[in-house]
């Protein structure tokens, strides 16, 4: 239609070329990663090229019992699948209260749950600890989940969501003589089930990534999650790369391939509520 | 009809319930600091009975005949309030030595036991008398104020007569201590062990001139320093009771082959009111009392009303587990976090004078701290420039959404994965000496970069990296958000004429625009607590350039210990968050409003 400006015949070679590019540019230092995980300690500072000269496959063993990482695996699993179940116990019963039930006051308290979302951790985080160790719970698994059970976001996901569902349902239910928690249990919950993996994906992903909070509330290395792990792993063997990019590989495998089958949750994350942090 | 009676009798069995619950605690608080105290006599006997050579005399005279000494029978380790078992060379205790707590001088505190019958007394009263009013409501407000005031004063009360009992009971206390330490002397002990014998949590201060300079430290820690090297000599010992300290002064007169006079040693006790004041179980327990009255109160004027009741009482029902977790942990630490950063506050220290508003005034002269939010500034800087980069990407792959879902993992993985193992990464990518960018640029003729050691570059680095780990998930959620925009908007606005730039102004910004405030926001606030790479990749350097506000607020807690400086910190933290934020809604969401 228009003159065959130059922009017109650039432009579709250009787009062509953004995603890859795109893709290569965010996915470079994890394969860099992979790469250096199988070289020598040595020959990390000598090599010219990306590849290892011959995949070092004895790193990742040894760096992986270089310290206890079962157990910060299993420690990490434990946090974040207590998280997970916590987590949709509060947001799935808050969300359907601001929901569904007209109660005086509930904009208001909504309100006053939304606004957490802008208070910072770091300002609760000595009160939790001295809370936490008057209860003589430091270094013990309920100390480190307890205070992670509820997540605003999450109430906020699900209140989205049992909006979107038709009240029809309910209603024939509460005809058929069912009280508010029978509704809740057997009609609105197995409907808003996409919504509950949503949310379980999330606070899985957010848990595992916790640093600051395990940090604190664990002293013991049988009590370290992974991330802590990494970090303390990254202190003793500063030098020795190819172990370190070893447990990052370790360490960012299970989050990849958890991605992998479920993505499609991720997508309804956004549809959901437009964005994510 | 039931239903409705119900509630006033709710509210009156809360309201006693809590006041009862709230002296019982301070009552119980003070039994624990008696047995703390009788324990503590009961060691300083035995140690003086050690000292004599297992005398009873020496233990005995220190004690008026209160103690009871008794062989231990073999194999019995029990040990109850008020009790040393104190052992021999072997491991099998040798004799046990008790002093019985000293009686209070009251029993319950009269003043809040006083005002929590006449409470109790009046909301049963209010409360049979509703049984027999019509259902419209009847001075539920001033009911309201009367029950939460005589809880308030109730709480407050008794936690004065704790303050004053526990006094009393330091008074006593430093004088055992001081009589302790005569007797060790007398018994012929050198003053280093004499210290140590009534060796309780010391205060002390190296010229203890004045009461307000006094540090406060652990018990460990004051033993190691009874041994210096200036162990006091001789009398006169004094007790000073200023405030809150006690002081047994121990003055060593200057010896005279010094030159200089040797300085005085001073060893304070601390008081009880300081180590075991209720305080704080105390307040939970008043505070808690409080809001359940209030809450029912609160139903009443609903109870006209009995589907709205229902409905009101099932939805904080679902409520319940979020609102108990979030008051236990983020709005009680909030508001805990307040009170600490009015605090002189320090993890061993077992003292916490208020300071008032002292903090908050140091911080803001503190130049580290203002840089540190500089740097947080213009770290969030990286939030607009990932969102312009994330949005052009958008634009650009629009269309081809389904190469976009192929390559979701490689666009996700870096804002969703361990944060950790990305910091360590990038560490080693962007090494100075052989980190293989550095390398890389040099095989094509270029400088190597000092990426983290220069002050310079560092935190510009690290905002590349932020915005390498958000990039492609904003990019995802704006393709999200241009598929919602109707084809028929752009198709109308090219059969009027308008270009490229014009769609892109009048018709993509306006529709993204929700989404855009939305990732803004929620990035800004995340952005402001980064932590996780500093921490990993740089530690706060070179020379403080990445040192972000979290970042220190972390250090000052965690490695210096000094919690009111941290809280004090926190809060401004929060404070500025919450600027920006409402700034964000008052300059975009009202324009979103009206667009």
């Amino acid at each position: 239609m228009r003159s065959g400006t130059r922009a017109v015949r650039t432009l579709p070679a250009l787009r062509a070329a953004v995603l890859p590019g795109t893709c290569l540019v965010m996915a470079a230092p994890f394969l860099w990663m992979a790469a250096t995980s199988l070289m020598g300690q040595l020959e990390v500072f000598s090599s010219r090229g990306v590849l290892p000269a011959a995949p070092l496959w004895s790193n990742y063993p040894e760096a992986l019992t270089a310290q206890p990482f079962g157990r910060y695996f299993l420690n990490s699993l434990i946090f974040a699948v207590a998280v997970v179940a916590g987590q949709i116990v509060t947001a799935t019963t808050a969300g359907y209260a601001f929901a569904r039930i007209d109660f005086p006051g509930r904009q208001k308290v909504f309100m006053l749950f939304l606004a957490t979302m802008m208070v910072p951790v770091v300002i609760v985080l000595i009160p939790r600890f001295l809370l936490i160790d008057a209860l003589g719970w430091i270094d013990t698994y309920q100390g480190l989940i307890s205070t992670e059970l509820v997540s605003v976001w999450g109430i906020f996901l699900m209140r989205q969501y049992f909006r979107t569902l038709p009240r029809e349902l309910e209603d024939a239910a509460r005809v058929d003589g069912a009280g508010p928690f029978r509704v809740f249990l057997s009609v609105a919950l197995p409907l808003a089930k996409p919504a509950v993996a949503t949310l379980a994906l999330f606070a899985f992903i957010d848990a595992w990534k916790n640093l600051l909070w395990p940090m604190l509330a664990t002293r013991s290395m049988e009590m370290r999650v992974v991330e802590v792990g990494i970090a303390a792993f990254h202190s003793t063997y500063e030098i020795n790369w190819p172990y370190q990019m070893a447990a990052g590989v370790v360490a960012v495998l299970p989050i990849a391939l958890l991605f992998l089958f479920t993505q499609r949750y991720f997508v309804r994350g956004i549809q959901l509520e437009g964005i994510r942090r | 009809m039931r239903g409705r009676a119900a509630l006033p009798v709710l509210a009156a069995v809360a309201f006693t319930a809590g006041t009862a619950l709230t002296i019982a605690v301070a009552v119980r608080g003070l039994s624990d600091a008696q047995a703390a105290a009788a324990r503590d006599v009961a060691r300083m006997a035995a140690e003086l009975w050690e000292l004599a050579g297992g005398v009873d005399e020496a233990a005995r005279a220190f004690l008026d005949d209160r103690v009871a000494i008794e062989a231990v029978p073999e194999g019995e380790t029990r040990s109850g309030s008020g009790t040393h078992a104190y052992r021999t060379g072997s491991l099998q205790p040798a004799v046990r030595i008790t002093v019985p707590p000293q009686p209070r001088m009251t029993p319950l505190p009269p003043a809040p036991t006083a005002l929590a019958l006449l409470g109790s007394l009046l909301m049963s009263a209010w409360a049979v008398a509703r049984r027999r009013t019509p259902p419209a409501p009847r001075y539920p407000a001033i009911v309201a104020l009367t029950a939460t005031g005589l809880l308030g004063a109730t709480a407050v009360t008794t936690h004065r007569w704790a303050d004053s009992e526990l006094e009393a009971l330091s008074d006593g206390h430093a004088t055992h201590a001081l009589r302790a330490v005569e007797a060790a002397l007398a018994i012929g002990a050198d003053p280093e062990r004499a210290v140590r014998v009534a060796g309780l949590p010391w205060a002390t201060s190296a010229a203890l001139t004045r009461p307000d300079q006094i540090w406060t430290m652990p018990r460990g820690v004051a033993r190691a320093l009874a041994t210096v090297p200036n162990p006091p000599t001789a009398s006169p010992f004094t007790v000073e009771a200023s405030g809150a300290t006690y002081h047994t002064g121990l003055v060593i007169p200057p010896t005279p082959a010094a030159t200089t006079p040797s300085p005085a040693l001073h060893l304070a006790l601390l008081g009880y009111e300081e180590t075991h004041a209720p305080t704080v179980p105390l307040a939970a327990t008043a505070t808690a009392a409080t809001l359940l009255t209030a809450l029912i109160l609160c139903l009443l004027p609903l109870s006209t009303r009995p589907p709205l009741l229902r409905r009101t009482v099932t939805a904080w029902a679902f409520l319940a587990p979020a609102a108990l977790l979030l008051a236990v942990f983020t709005f009680g630490p909030l508001l805990f976090s307040l009170w600490i950063s009015l605090h002189e506050w320090h993890l061993v220290d077992p003292v916490h004078p208020f300071v008032g508003l002292d903090k908050y005034r140091n911080i803001i002269l503190d130049t580290d701290w203002w840089a540190a939010l500089r740097n947080t500034a213009i770290f969030t800087l990286h939030v607009p420039l990932a969102m312009a980069v994330a949005l052009a990407l958008a634009l650009l792959t629009r269309g081809s959404r389904r190469a976009v879902r192929l390559a979701r993992l490689a666009l996700f993985l870096p804002g969703i994965t361990s944060v950790v193992a990305i910091a360590v990464v990038w560490k080693w990518l962007l090494n100075d000496g052989y980190g293989p960018v550095n390398r890389l640029l040099e095989s094509v003729g270029l400088g190597a970069v000092a990426w983290l050691t220069s002050p310079g570059i560092a935190l510009v680095t690290l905002m590349g990296i932020s915005v390498w780990m958000v990039v492609g998930y904003q990019m995802v959620v704006f393709q999200a958000g241009l598929a919602a925009i109707p084809r028929d908007w752009y198709d109308a606005a090219r059969v009027d004429g308008a270009g490229a730039v014009q769609r892109f102004r009048h018709i993509t910004l306006p529709g993204l625009r929700h989404t855009l405030f939305f990732v803004l926001v929620t990035s800004v606030i995340g952005s402001f607590q980064v932590f996780g790479l500093v921490y990993v990749m740089t530690e706060g350097g070179p020379l403080g350039a990445t040192d972000v506000a979290v970042y220190h607020i972390y250090r000052e807690a965690w490695e210096f210990l000094r919690f009111g400086n941290a809280a004090a910190m926190s809060w401004i933290l929060f404070a500025v968050v919450f600027a920006a934020t409402w700034l964000h809604f008052r300059l975009l969401e009202r324009r979103t409003v009206r667009a």
